[in-house]
């Protein structure tokens, strides 16, 4: 069993260095909590404090500009200690999350649908990273690491999307349903990886068991079982608050983007210098946007489900209201899964330094901005815009390699040839 | 300790003379330190409410009895301020900061109305009308700067139905107070500033004053068995003046340097010389009279004031008794001293001008000013346009008893605190200090946070009040056209419980304003945002989409784009134009 | 898409693979060249000011007269404080201000640096504006010793004038607080730490009396004796902590009121003979680059100005006919204009070039000279990218590079997968790799191991006592420079890399460098360029392992020459990073100037415990391991 060795030393090392940043440096999680690139309005640990100050004060959270995370989130945390005064647990909680999410990972890279799902067989796909390699780009991602310092909710909302691709990637229904509507109570835009993740446990359960049930039916029964599990979630939530207050301050604000504190987005600069009169036009718009990525992928991929999922990720990372790197770095883990692409891709470098230098120029622009007062605020707004577009260019080669890859094993003389689109 | 009793006994017989007369004035000067004087000026009307109730108005104001009835306001106070109160130097408050206001304007009222909805409709009608009776844009008070406070305030008058009034308060932190104020407000006087003790308002002097604040209080108070109510308004003007600037002719205000032989040097120093000179300090009271400090003599009294009794006394001076006061008028005055000789009243001549003199003179014995209750300094720590932290520090000077107070914060919405981070600290004891609390956290566009803090403080010790807030970044059109300047934060009110004061009229301290500077966007360049934001989705939108639609062939089997790229692009051109000629 | 295309057009064209070093080399010589043209009057412009509430100059001025009696008499109290003890200098002087009917408050400071012991104490005045509501302040500085420590005694006792003159104005807007500092650098430091509540308490004592937020700053430093003397020019210095400078409309208000109100002239930049000429002003201009580079506090104005408070120090310099008043007078009209500010001073630039007094360049014309320098590290490192790509003896574009084709799979071997998992190098970190590609662990290990290597020298500098830094240095400078040597020789002994890895380890150690310096370009444009130029030789340099392919020879040698001597050439190159070694350009420099090396460490430390200077760590976490790892890999060429 080295495999399973591996295993736990990976994991002992990643919590061990999770743990050492924390007491080594105390001040460390409130400082990265106050960054601007690591903790939303939607997200800040902070303010979470906050709402859950208020909420054991009896004081609704939500009757404010402050806390906007759900409601369930706030008796979890007020079980735990002040993280003021004990923070160990709070910290022990965040560094379980991603010991769970690289465990999901890794389960999703041991199932094969990766390369080889149940209607397609990449032609590469003997050309992978072993699950343990992906597990590690993950734990020892430095995004990942200072994302877990700054204790945003988003680990939380990455964990479950990560449970419910591993689940749907093992067939198991009930689970991966469940999952995905934890992550869509949390964060509200994962439900727009339902289609996709839906197929994925479908092809799942059929390579399973060979006896497939009509996708039809398959797909009615599930989109039930988010509904109730969603309403289910939803109708505690307004049992605890005592009120429905709370999806107005939570889905309401992530749809209306009233916050416009600064972010790696696009969005919330776009909408600082937006006329007032076209507001609410431009948001419906950007919404229209992000969705409309969803039925493209899933039709045009309907043979690599995953991919199609990972693809969503990387698109939420830049295109929703309030995305961080934490977004960003859940995409970033989930591709390796496709090494099998990497040959085909032609501006990883590129795209890689891009991303690379804006994550070390975007903090001396911000510091330019707010603190030094020397620089405008175009100058950060210009470091999120590069941010987003190496995102994106990384999105659109990964897709063209996928979709090069299916055009290899569909006519196999085009190998190694030049190809147009047309 | 001899002079400073009398000081409260006189000031209780300000709070006596009340109710007796329909119309009463009196100004009180009190020299303070470093050559600053305090000028008070004092007007109450009484209005049966009966007659008011007819619309009925002799000494009350049409002009703002009308707004009240059509406003549905039982109870008003309004207040216009400019400067700060130093209290280190010049003491307790004339009014123990019962007619004081803070920086800005600030106003508050108790509307009846049968629910909240109605009391903030009410509301913004008293605004308006009120923005249009004095000059002030007071219409800015809408629901972000307008809270409903719970401890800090507290009716003076006599109300029978207390059930169904509201209560709303509202400040502008950042109003300028000036002259256009200044005229309305005398305008509701009965005499108009022709006559009596308000002659000597004059806007000039008024605001060259180190600190002025203008105050308007409207309250029922009714007698012992709750007849015969009449409704009182009180207006006061207090300032504190430096007699050296004030006493700077119209024509000639610029403080040149005096020439050398007006300078008393100090001829001990061993360099001294006709070209080096070590100035002296003066310790003798300098020499003022009213119409140089005023820079307009008081035109006799008003004929509508008593002629006789305690509203007769309508010019008091609260000196030591040593001091030398000369009155010259041409007329005949009454001079009356109270208060063991350390107040001395003048009842004012008709139809004649009255002055009263002050030489200079070396002073052996000098008044006891009360010391302030309390202490109260509000700073912004930490810089940086992102976040911040309050910090409030509250000193209790008395050795003997530990006073108790509410503490109330009224914040702009864009400046979000983190009540999980308030803590409030006492330098002598580890106990907590707050008592009790009461938050309402703003909403974003539309209402403010309004924190009230019931606090105690041991005798001579200081309570730090520390929490963090964050400041929000606003769309480019919210923005003030001096969006570099920073926001004004309305400064904190604190009422103190215990010791409170004999009257209705509670004690208040205040601090002062906070500027809040903001994030700012750059302004320019709303387009140029737009486009790239635009530009920057359209790549990935374009990009994704392009490769979602299209389909893949081998590059040899498309022979109009063999290489690709502009080279094929153009080649595909040509041969399409050639077979054109060709067939054509 | 079309762009791309025809890139991807281009890439057969085996010219592009040679081209990179011809790149970079062309991108030095344009920036600094670029920077050699800025000051002729095509690229430079005449300063103005942008702020319309400034109105400078447009008031009378009344400071005469009986004034300057007192300020004389002040002067001598100033003199008499000099022998006697801080306690009773700062009661002294707090006295004086009260007299004035001003609140005094002081302030104790000791910090401790390399060993010394720096305490003192700050005693200071508010005034209160008539007009104003405690939400806004502006500062008016004396430090008791100014930078070359003496004392300042005209300096203070203006301060003394000052504030009993502005107390009988009425129009001041803003409380004006009058700061007599204990020393130009560290006492403003503490203050203005104390004043945001940014501070430890263990080192300095809290203020006692605040007022609003501070807008602007002016030091005066007037060291003139008891008996006056008379100054010919002003000297307006600007440099803040960091290189960080303040609002170009202070400097101009300054310099407009000076000269074109009082007659006074103005230098800056230690230049104190500046005929309009093109060396004179390419000599100011790299003197204001030097002290924004080094990023000291350059007067009592430096500390300030990190907190977003403009801030300048006048300095009298010269034997001339202007006197104390008209300094004064000068002062006066300065605190006329800020005081009319509506807002908090933004119009104008913040980031500039000054090379007169009314000239300068903005950072839109300038800046691009600082990125050419850095964006020269990446080109290289992506040739060298492609070339470990190709390294493993296969004659095809990696299909990793940027411009490389989707068609160069005819062959699809494993340099291309090395080439592959590099490129996910920025997202996949070591450990992950470690375990699926060796080729990658050992370079990404190196450069990592050398980052830290650098904490290590930086420790020591900030934390030596000031007898043993001498010595520290020079040890330092040997282990050093012997230190690439060894290393190579270990690494060729034990682990003996492949040419691939060398090439990588150089490739990232450059990408990194470029990247740094791009950043560091915006914070403290001087510093990154300085940096930039020495270290652009580690562009050129290669390993000249034996079985180099003919691409990869650096230009300036022919290939056969190359595998004729490669020793002796690696030798050389080893040497010529040896004189590169920042260390040995820092003893250059000192000796440049005829300054101590030890009086620089000392400085250096106090500004990491007491200014928060970076410019320590720039040197040791960018500049040094850019070096090691360039002199590394050449040194590798003797072993291998």
């Amino acid at each position: 069993m080295a495999f399973d060795q591996q295993k736990v030393l990976l994991f002992g090392v990643a919590a061990a260095v999770r743990l050492l940043l924390f007491t080594a440096f105390p001040s460390l999680p409130n400082l990265l909590t106050g960054r601007v690139e690591i903790s939303t309005p939607v997200t800040s640990f902070k303010r979470l404090q906050e709402g859950v100050f208020l909420y054991t004060h009896n004081v609704s959270p939500y009757d404010g500009g402050v806390f906007h995370q759900a409601p369930l989130l706030l008796p979890l945390f007020s079980l735990l200690p002040n993280p003021a005064f004990h923070p160990f647990a709070t910290n022990l909680l965040y560094t379980v999350v991603d010991l769970l999410g690289a465990n999901a990972l890794m389960q999703i890279a041991e199932s094969w649908q990766s390369a080889a799902p149940r209607l397609f067989k990449s032609s590469r796909k003997d050309l992978r990273w072993s699950s343990i390699a992906i597990g590690a780009g993950f734990l020892f991602n430095p995004f990942t690491i200072t994302t877990c310092i700054a204790r945003p909710t988003s680990a939380l909302t990455n964990l479950f999307i990560l449970i419910s691709m591993a689940k749907a990637s093992q067939g198991a229904g009930a689970t991966f349903v469940l999952a995905l509507s934890f992550a869509s109570y949390l964060a509200m835009h994962p439900i727009l990886l339902f289609p996709p993740l839906l197929l994925l446990c479908y092809d799942a359960r059929a390579t399973k068991t060979k006896s497939t049930p009509p996708l039809l039916t398959f797909a009615v029964v599930h989109v039930l079982a988010l509904a109730a599990a969603l309403g289910g979630l939803l109708y505690l939530s307004a049992l605890l608050m005592g009120s429905w207050e709370f999806l107005a301050a939570t889905y309401g604000v992530r749809l209306l983007l009233p916050d416009l504190t600064p972010n790696v987005g696009l969005w919330w600069y776009f909408f600082t210098e937006m006329f007032d009169s076209f507001r609410e036009f431009f948001l419906g718009v950007f919404w229209l946007h992000v969705v409309s990525y969803v039925p493209g992928l899933t039709i045009r991929l309907r043979k690599q489900p995953l991919f199609v999922a990972t693809t969503l990720t990387g698109i939420f990372a830049v295109f929703t209201p309030y995305p961080s790197i934490a977004d960003g770095t859940l995409y970033l883990s989930l591709v390796p899964l496709f090494r099998h692409l990497f040959p085909l891709m032609r501006y990883t470098f590129l795209a890689s330094s891009t991303i690379l230098y804006a994550s070390f120029i975007g903090p001396a622009f911000y510091y330019l901005w707010i603190y030094a007062g020397s620089g405008n605020a175009n100058f950060f707004y210009a470091i999120t815009l590069v941010w987003s577009l190496g995102l994106s260019v990384i999105v659109g080669d990964s897709l063209y390699a996928a979709l090069r890859d299916e055009l290899d094993v569909e006519r196999p003389e085009l190998r190694g040839k030049e190809v147009k689109r047309i | 300790m001899r002079s400073f009793l009398p000081l409260l006994f006189f000031n209780y017989l300000i709070a006596f003379a009340s109710a007796a007369s329909d119309y009463y004035e009196r100004l009180l000067l009190r020299p303070l330190p470093r050559s600053a004087l305090l000028a008070s000026f004092n007007f109450r009307s009484n209005e049966s409410s009966a007659s008011f109730d007819q619309q009925h108005f002799r000494y009350f104001p049409r002009s703002l009895g009308q707004i009240l009835q059509h406003a549905g306001t039982k109870e008003l106070h309004l207040r216009f301020s400019l400067g700060r109160w130093d209290a280190e130097s010049w003491g307790q408050q004339p009014w123990d900061g019962a007619r004081e206001g803070g920086t800005g304007v600030e106003l508050w009222a108790w509307l009846e109305a049968l629910s909240e909805e109605e009391a903030f409709a009410r509301w913004l009608t008293l605004t308006n009308a009120l923005s249009g009776l004095f000059c002030a844009s007071l219409n800015f008070i809408d629901a972000t700067k307008t809270i409903r406070p719970v401890m800090s305030f507290q009716p003076e008058g006599d109300h029978h139905n207390s059930s169904s009034l509201h209560l709303l308060h509202g400040t502008l932190p950042h109003e300028v107070v000036c002259t256009e104020n200044l005229t309305p407000f005398l305008k509701l006087l009965p005499c108009k500033g022709k006559a009596g003790i308000s002659s000597l308002l004059d806007g000039h002097k008024l605001f060259d004053a180190s600190w002025q604040t203008m105050a308007i209080d409207v309250r029922p108070i009714c007698g012992q068995d709750g007849t015969h109510c009449v409704l009182e308004m009180e207006q006061t003007v207090d300032m504190v003046l430096d007699i050296d600037r004030s006493k700077r002719p119209r024509d000639n205000p610029i403080p040149r340097p005096l020439p050398i032989e007006e300078i008393a040097c100090d001829t001990s120093k061993h360099y001294n010389a006709e070209d080096t000179c070590y100035p002296l300090d003066k310790s003798a009271e300098p020499p003022w009279n009213l119409t140089d400090i005023f820079g307009r003599s008081l035109k006799g009294a008003c004929p509508l004031t008593d002629e006789d009794g305690e509203g007769a006394k309508t010019v008091c001076i609260n000196t030591p008794p040593e001091r030398i006061i000369q009155a010259n008028t041409t007329g005949q005055y009454v001079e009356t001293r109270l208060a063991s000789d350390t107040v001395r009243c003048y009842k004012l001549p008709t139809g004649a001008d009255f002055d009263i003199d002050l030489p200079e003179q070396q002073m052996t014995t000098g008044l006891v000013l009360a010391s302030p209750p309390l202490f109260a300094a509000r700073s912004i720590n930490g810089h940086g346009q992102e976040r911040g932290s309050i910090q409030a520090v509250i000193r209790n000077p008395s050795f003997t008893d530990s006073v108790e107070f509410v503490y109330l914060e009224s914040l702009p919405w864009f400046m979000k605190p983190y009540l999980h981070t308030l803590q409030a600290r006492v330098d002598t004891s580890p106990s907590n200090p707050i008592k009790e609390t009461y938050y309402r956290p703003a909403v974003d566009r539309h209402r403010g946070t309004h924190l009230e803090l019931c606090m105690a403080i041991p005798p001579a010790s200081t309570l730090t009040l520390t929490y963090d807030f964050e400041k929000a970044i606003l769309r480019y059109t919210e923005y003030p056209p001096d969006a570099n300047r920073g926001f004004d934060v309305a400064p904190a009110v604190i009422r103190l419980l215990s010791p409170g004061s004999s009257g209705k009229q509670g004690v208040y301290v205040r601090t002062t304003s906070l500027l809040l500077p903001l994030p700012t966007p750059d302004f320019s360049m709303p387009y140029n945002v737009i486009i790239l934001t635009s530009t920057v989705m359209a790549l990935g939108f374009g990009n994704i989409f392009n490769l979602l639609v299209r389909r893949f062939v081998g590059a040899d089997e498309v022979q109009t784009m063999g290489a690709g790229g502009l080279q094929g692009v153009l080649r595909g051109r040509i041969t399409r134009l050639r077979a054109k000629f060709t067939t054509g | 898409m079309a762009l791309i295309s025809t890139l991807l057009a281009l890439r057969r064209d085996p010219r592009i693979l040679k081209l990179p070093p011809y790149l970079s080399a062309l991108c030095i010589l344009v920036g600094v060249v670029w920077l050699l043209v800025l000051p002729l009057n095509e690229y430079s412009r005449n300063t103005y000011v942008s702020e319309n509430a400034l109105l400078p100059g447009q008031v009378h001025t009344y400071f005469t007269g009986s004034e300057h009696n007192i300020f004389r008499a002040y002067r001598h109290e100033v003199a008499a404080l000099v022998d006697t003890s801080v306690q009773e200098r700062t009661q002294r002087l707090g006295d004086i201000f009260r007299s004035s009917n001003l609140k005094v408050a002081t302030q104790k400071y000791e910090y401790h640096a390399s060993g010394r012991n720096i305490s003192n104490q700050n005693v200071y005045a508010i005034l209160h504006g008539p007009r104003a509501d405690a939400t806004e302040a502006i500062v008016l500085i004396g430090a008791w010793r100014n930078m070359a420590d003496e004392v300042n005694h005209s300096g203070v006792a203006l301060v003394l004038t000052l504030a009993r003159y502005f107390k009988r104005w009425s129009l001041w807007s803003k409380d004006i607080i009058f700061l007599v500092s204990g020393d130009s650098t560290s006492g403003p430091q503490a203050w203005v730490d104390a004043y945001h509540d940014s501070y430890s308490p263990a080192s300095i004592e809290p203020l006692s009396i605040k007022s609003g937020a501070l807008q602007g700053a002016v030091a005066i430093d007037y060291p003139a004796g008891p008996w006056g003397h008379r100054y010919d020019k002003l000297h307006v210095v600007y440099d803040g902590v960091n290189g960080q400078l303040p609002n170009l409309d202070l400097f101009n208000t300054a310099v407009s009121i000076a000269s074109g109100q009082m007659g006074i002239g103005c230098t800056l930049q230690r230049m104190w003979k500046h005929d309009d000429s093109y060396q004179e002003r390419l000599q100011t201009m790299l003197r204001g680059m030097i002290s924004q580079g080094l990023g000291h506090a350059s007067g009592p104005h430096s500390s300030f100005i990190p907190y977003h408070v403009d801030a300048i120090t006048l300095q009298t310099v010269g034997n001339g006919w202007h006197d104390e008043m008209s300094l004064g007078r000068t002062v006066e009209s300065l605190f006329r204009s800020l005081n009319n500010l509506l807002e908090h001073l933004h119009q104008s630039f913040f980031f500039y070039l000054l090379m007169q007094a009314n000239r300068f360049v903005s950072i839109g014309t300038y800046l691009p000279s600082a990125m050419l320098i850095a964006v020269n590290f990446t080109i290289t490192s992506i040739a060298l990218w492609v070339q470990s790509g190709r390294g493993v003896s296969t004659p095809n574009p990696a299909s990793a590079t940027p411009k490389a084709s989707p068609d160069s799979k005819t062959s699809k071997p494993d340099s291309m997968t090395a080439a592959e998992k590099s490129g996910a190098i920025a997202l996949i970190p070591t450990t992950s790799l470690a375990i699926t590609e060796r080729k990658l662990f050992l370079p990404l290990a190196f450069i990592l191991a050398s980052h830290f290597l650098g904490l290590l020298p930086l420790y020591i500098f900030n934390n030596t006592s000031e007898p043993y830094l001498g010595l520290a240095f020079n040890t330092i400078t040997a282990v050093t420079t012997s230190l690439p040597v060894l290393t190579a020789l270990l690494l060729s002994k034990f682990l003996c890399p492949t040419e691939q890895e060398t090439t990588l380890i150089q490739c990232f150690s450059l990408l990194l460098l470029g990247m740094y310096l791009s950043a560091l370009a915006t914070l403290n444009f001087s510093l990154s360029f300085l940096v930039g130029i020495f270290a652009s030789p580690l562009t050129f340099v290669r390993s000249l392992a034996p079985q180099t392919p003919p691409t990869t020879q650096s230009p300036q040698i022919p290939p056969s020459f190359v595998s004729k001597n490669r020793k002796s050439l690696s030798a050389t190159m080893v040497i010529l990073l040896v004189l590169l070694n920042p260390l040995v350009v820092i003893r250059a420099a000192t000796l440049y100037w005829g300054a101590t090396i030890v009086e620089v460490l000392v400085q250096a430390a106090e500004g990491w415990h007491v200014w928060g200077l970076w410019t320590q760590v720039v040197v040791w976490l960018v500049w040094w391991p850019a070096w090691f790892a360039g002199s590394v890999v050449v040194a590798g060429g003797l072993f291998a």
